[in-house]
């Protein structure tokens, strides 16, 4: 994961008419790193996306891919960089073995497409047409077509969409593979498992802007991150909680102390006071996670906006 | 497919590229068979019908000098272009609106060789249609064909041009599937007319006469016509599918949208 940038994108602007769809994007993803972009619906997930894929022309701002310009450089960079979009259909009587035979056969160097239909767990329909798949079907043509071409870049848009519990643990499977090779992915998505499970970085975009960019365990500890409620043997002062590494807040409800803060909570805070020789009793603990964080940088994100637009 | 090495030269991966292309198109369209249907099928029903009423009503028709199959035998041609034409807004404009030429242009082959494809499979189907009917006409209704092989061939490039044309206007400026067949279907019954289908312009009345003759599909049966017949097309009518040519190519290729 070291070296230069495979993608920077620096204060991308992109407009649709009046409607600022993405609002001075500013973002670098690594060679090799799994990318995940998340944020609510028509937060400018997808135009990021499409703007660093060739298929849109920024308003202002400029884009970089493996030094290449989108838009200037669009043919070099079709080579090297598999798109799935979140809407494309194929013509509804072609087969799937046909399609994906078809793109692989548009690139220099494909991957084989029968044991790409494999790994996708597809190769029993390549003779079905396009418009007889189910959903999850349909999605797993679709990221056979992106992979097929081999790409050093892979774009997924809203990879997951439809496809039932097991098949996107498959799906993450094959994406993590992808990643041990060396392929650099950039992830669409608004499921925070996926997010957390598979990305190694992850920008939080709302209202066009990044409105958080680290791990997902940075931005889930972010949002107050670990809670953690007990009862202690003997009344603890406030100071000796304050000392815990990662404590930030404590509250005190009847018998129970519930501290918040990061890392691992529980086990920093059951360890100093047994130290101290405080025992704790009926303990509950809860890690904050990612969707937490979303929603709370996306509610705040929402009201910092409401008292822009109140005079 | 899968075996190119980076090592094979641009200009033979397209080559490679476009016949697989070419295959995968050819395959498509005749699984669902419109285009055949509407481009040879149709016009061999109307060849038997008009020889069939040619063979039960002989002699010329008025002063023309020719019979009805040698009459309507460029008409059903033109019919045929026709018919082949006015499916393209049906399979591109739904290909654009299921976003497939969207998906197309995210991979090193450029969308417009999917748009050659269609164009270069549609011209063999045209092809096919022109031996067909000749053919028909000619052994088994006794059309008495002079056929100049340049200026014939001439007429049939240009008519084919200018009717594809209509079609690819018809593809770049209707902005949905169910929009587009809805007008398909009125520019095909409309310019079947104009080609002469139902009245032939010899016998209509002025100023439907002139209007036949100068319209896109009446101009190409007129040329088509006198190329098989009466020795020749005008340049009046060979200018007039020329002008029809750059006019639709120039619409199709201006308001053209891949996504």
């Amino acid at each position: 994961m070291s070296g230069a940038p495979a993608v920077t994108v620096q204060n991308l602007v992109k407009k649709y008419g009046h409607v600022v769809a993405v609002d001075d994007v500013s973002l670098s993803i690594n060679e090799g790193e799994i990318f995940g972009i998340i944020g609510p619906n028509g937060a400018g997930k997808t135009t990021t996306v499409e703007c660093i894929s060739g298929l849109r022309a920024p308003d202002s701002g400029s884009i970089s891919v493996y030094g290449l310009s989108p838009r200037k450089d669009r043919n070099k960079l079709r080579e090297f960089v598999g798109v799935q979009l979140q809407e494309s259909a194929l013509p509804p009587r072609l087969r799937v073995g046909e399609a994906v035979r078809l793109f692989a056969s548009f690139y220099p160097n494909p991957l084989d497409p029968d044991s790409l239909l494999e790994s996708l767990g597809i190769k029993q329909i390549v003779n079905s047409s396009f418009k007889n798949l189910s959903g999850g079907q349909k999605q797993r043509v679709s990221i056979a077509l992106a992979l097929v071409g081999n790409p050093k870049l892979a774009i997924l848009d809203e990879l997951t969409t439809g496809l039932d519990p097991e098949a996107r643990r498959e799906i993450w499977g094959l994406i993590e593979r992808m990643r041990d090779r060396g392929v650099t992915v950039i992830l669409v998505t608004h499921f925070m498992d996926e997010a957390e499970r598979l990305c190694d970085r992850l920008a939080l975009i709302d209202h066009g802007t990044v409105i958080a960019l680290d791990t997902p365990e940075a931005i889930a500890a972010q949002a107050g991150g670990s809670r953690v409620r007990f009862v202690p043997s003997q009344a603890v002062d406030e100071q000796t909680l304050r000392a815990i590494p990662g404590v930030k807040e404590i509250e005190r409800k009847e018998r129970y102390v519930i501290v918040t803060g990061t890392g691992d909570l529980s086990g920093s805070v059951i360890n100093a006071l047994a130290a101290i020789g405080v025992r704790v009793s009926d303990v509950e603990a809860r890690t904050g996670n990612l969707e937490d964080a979303f929603i709370k940088l996306t509610k705040d994100d929402a009201s910092s906006v409401a008292k822009e637009v109140q005079p | 497919m899968s075996g190119l090495r980076p090592g094979t030269s641009m200009l033979r991966r397209s080559g490679i590229q476009f016949a697989g292309l070419l295959k995968v198109q050819g395959k498509l369209a005749l699984r669902e068979p419109i285009a055949p249907g509407t481009g040879i099928g149709l016009p061999v029903l109307l060849l038997v019908v008009f020889g069939v009423i040619g063979q039960n009503v002989p002699g010329n028709v008025g002063d023309t000098g020719l019979t009805i199959i040698d009459l309507w035998i460029p008409t059903i041609l033109v019919v045929a272009f026709i018919g082949i034409s006015i499916t393209l807004p049906n399979t591109l404009v739904r290909d654009r609106e299921i976003g497939w030429l969207r998906r197309v242009s995210t991979t090193p082959l450029h969308p417009f060789m999917l748009l050659a494809a269609q164009l270069v499979f549609d011209l063999f189907l045209a092809a096919a249609a022109v031996l067909i009917i000749l053919g028909g006409g000619a052994l088994i209704f006794g059309a008495s064909l002079h056929v100049q092989i340049l200026p014939f061939g001439l007429s049939l490039m240009l008519a084919i041009a200018e009717i594809f044309g209509l079609g690819l206007v018809l593809v770049a400026l209707m902005p949905s599937q169910a929009v587009a067949s809805a007008a398909a279907g009125v520019v095909f019954f409309a310019s079947m007319f104009l080609a002469g289908l139902w009245v032939q312009p010899a016998q209509a009345p002025e100023p439907l006469r002139t209007i036949m003759y100068y319209s896109p599909t009446g101009a190409a049966a007129k040329a088509v016509l006198d190329s098989a017949f009466n020795g020749g097309p005008s340049y009046a009518g060979l200018l007039t599918m020329a002008v029809y040519t750059v006019i639709f190519g120039f619409v199709a290729i201006r308001y053209f949208r891949w996504e």
